[in-house]
């Protein structure tokens, strides 16, 4: 046989796209947009069932889809453990991953840093406080349908960032050092500071339990209720955030460039701020607080399909809620039937993948 | 006919600086004028105030006879636009991506960018000759070819006075010479051009009218061969005129002509 001429083509065997300018391939590593969000969709919805079918009693995923589609019903105790127990928390899972992600991504656009996270940022430091001062002295009271305790943690993590926000920025630049080193602090004192509603709790001691889960970041089993307000509201946010999404991108060329270009600056960073602290909250209340998922999320996201903010929102969104599904099950099946809480494994799963990032962005990010 | 610019007594200071005193002068629709000046005159600042980014502290800017601060800030970003000396860009935006932000000003609260947009991308980045960059991510160009994508995005807004702070700055001769003819291929699309210019060998033959803003001296207006000469020169950049070649060319052309 003749030896192989060496192909011209490219190594898949492909031509490569050509255009009349030439240089008109996407930047390598791009993926198209639609086929990545039904991707999306599909793993989500595998996730779930997967999750759904891991547990101590085992029910198999191919049983689950056939009662879904009319085929064989499930039995008593089955339908009770599906759908009482495993589906609120893997909801609620999707609705924390989502929440995080999509808060993460608008608070990394807004400082134009791929570093910030409600975590990293003390967002979600201050959400607890608030949701502490809900469960200790208010936990009776609601208003228009919502807890205290919700309300408290939207209004501790807008607080927050409005102080974070402020100390960073000088002359209308935000110095990113400082930012860090803001929300570092800030984030430290309000983890801390929950510790003296435990000293001073003088109750059974179920108020501490809630706290404890809340600071070590477990996702509970919600009520029906709870979830379907989470997830409402998450609808909302996201809605929202669909405008703030374009000028995210506007604001990548700095805020004095923005407001040349005609955008209000101050109105666009108040609403991306209570946008992202409300979705921060939505997490927070229901599942404490979980570090580095609105941080890794929206930056694999970026390399994957490029930093446009509009495409971001729902890839983002998506791929949050199947990573912290994935996780939450990981969290309480690996080391079954002892538990561990999802924000503790995150931090072992993120804590690396921060310090590759730190070290990577050294070169890519100059600010 | 009236300027489609014009400062009156315009003052400026950051904090207690006085940076800019009293400043006046018109630019009519058409012109191509050059800002020069010693570092620290308030080069940058004369654009700024003219692009309604910062606002006078006495004195007024008009844009088209209306007092320019009382303008919606979408109304003046479709007819002026500045392409500023740096601009930093965080992530890996595309070029395209970058320079469909200059349609920030068409766009409504929740409508997108349409076809027109789309078109007013694709006229942007063929005036500025970037049109086989647009995919390319936008820090990894080099100097010229970043120059030319920041006047796309100053183009992309449709403007009618583009405003340039030291466009040459940062160039090899080369890409100054393609940027000066970028200029000119500009302004014969019916677009005014306003930029700060720290070489002075490329205003003459290239701008129609020169400002010289310098602390030593009051703004001064003018053509090339009124404002180009070695005595005001030396007088506005406080430079001894026998020591820069510039001006020692000047000076043997002027003995040639007297002699």
């Amino acid at each position: 046989m003749a030896p192989m001429a060496p192909a011209p083509e490219s190594p898949q065997g492909q031509v490569p796209e050509t255009h009349p300018y030439g240089e008109q391939l996407p930047p390598k590593g791009r993926v198209g947009f639609a086929m990545l969000v039904s991707l999306l969709v599909v793993l989500l919805v595998t996730v779930v069932v997967l999750s759904l079918a891991t547990g101590a009693v085992r029910v198999s995923p191919g049983a689950i889809f056939s009662a879904l589609f009319g085929g064989h019903p499930l039995t008593a105790t089955q339908q009770v453990i599906l759908l009482q127990i495993r589906l609120p928390r893997i909801l609620a899972s999707a609705v924390v991953g989502a929440a995080l992600a999509i808060s993460g991504l608008m608070f990394q656009g807004l400082f134009r840093n791929p570093m910030a996270d409600p975590y990293v940022i003390g967002s979600s430091g201050g959400a607890v406080l608030g949701a502490c001062i809900g469960i200790f002295f208010f936990s009776q009271l609601s208003l228009f349908g919502f807890s205290a305790t919700a309300l408290l943690a939207f209004a501790g993590s807008v607080a927050t960032m409005a102080v974070v926000y402020s100390l960073a920025r000088s002359n209308g630049r935000t110095n990113v050092i400082t930012l860090l080193l803001a929300g570092f602090a800030v984030s430290t004192m309000l983890g801390y500071s929950s510790y003296f509603f435990e000293a001073f709790d003088s109750g059974s001691g179920s108020n501490h339990l809630i706290l404890l889960s809340w600071l070590h970041g477990v996702i509970g089993i919600p009520r029906w209720t709870q979830l379907s307000v989470s997830g409402v509201l998450l609808l909302f946010a996201a809605l929202v955030a669909i405008p703030l999404m374009r000028r995210l991108n506007t604001l990548a060329l700095g805020d004095e460039y923005a407001h040349q270009l005609g955008l209000r600056v101050e109105y666009t960073r108040i609403g991306i701020i209570l946008t992202g602290s409300l979705l921060t909250a939505i997490a927070v209340s229901l599942g404490g607080l979980i570090s580095f998922a609105g941080l890794i999320v929206p930056h694999v996201a970026r390399l994957i399909l490029g930093p446009d903010h509009v495409r971001l929102l729902p890839v983002t969104a998506l791929s949050g809620a199947i990573f912290l599904v994935v996780a939450d099950t990981l969290a309480r099946s690996v080391f079954a039937p002892t538990e561990i809480p999802v924000g503790i494994l995150m931090a072992f799963l993120g804590g690396p993948f921060f310090l590759y990032l730190l070290r990577k962005t050294k070169r890519s990010y100059v600010l | 006919m009236t300027p489609l610019l014009s400062f009156r007594d315009v003052s400026f200071g950051y904090d207690d600086l006085d940076v800019i005193r009293s400043a006046s002068f018109d630019l009519e629709t058409g012109t191509c004028t050059a800002l020069i000046g010693p570092n620290g005159a308030g080069k940058t600042t004369i654009l700024k105030l003219a692009a309604g980014t910062l606002h006078s502290s006495s004195g007024s800017v008009l844009l088209n006879n209306e007092l320019l601060h009382t303008l919606a800030l979408r109304r003046v970003a479709r007819t002026v636009a500045l392409v500023p000396q740096q601009l930093d860009v965080p992530f890996q935006f595309t070029v395209r991506e970058v320079v469909e932000q200059g349609r920030t000003p068409y766009l409504g609260f929740l409508r997108g960018p349409v076809r027109e947009d789309r078109i007013a991308v694709d006229r942007a980045l063929e005036l500025a000759d970037v049109s086989g960059l647009q995919r390319r991510i936008f820090n990894e160009l080099s100097g010229g070819e970043r120059q030319r994508v920041k006047i796309a995005l100053g183009l992309a807004q449709q403007p009618k006075l583009l405003l340039l702070d030291e466009p040459t700055q940062n160039l090899d001769i080369g890409r100054q010479v393609e940027l000066i003819d970028l200029l000119h291929f500009l302004r014969a699309e019916g677009i005014t051009i306003f930029a700060s210019i720290h070489d002075l060998q490329l205003v003459e033959g290239n701008f129609s009218s020169v400002l010289l803003l310098s602390p030593e001296m009051p703004l001064m207006n003018g053509t090339p061969e009124e404002i180009l000469k070695p005595s005001l020169l030396e007088k506005a950049f406080n430079c001894p005129p026998r020591r820069h070649p510039m001006l020692l060319e000047r000076i043997h052309r002027q003995e040639k002509r007297v002699g």
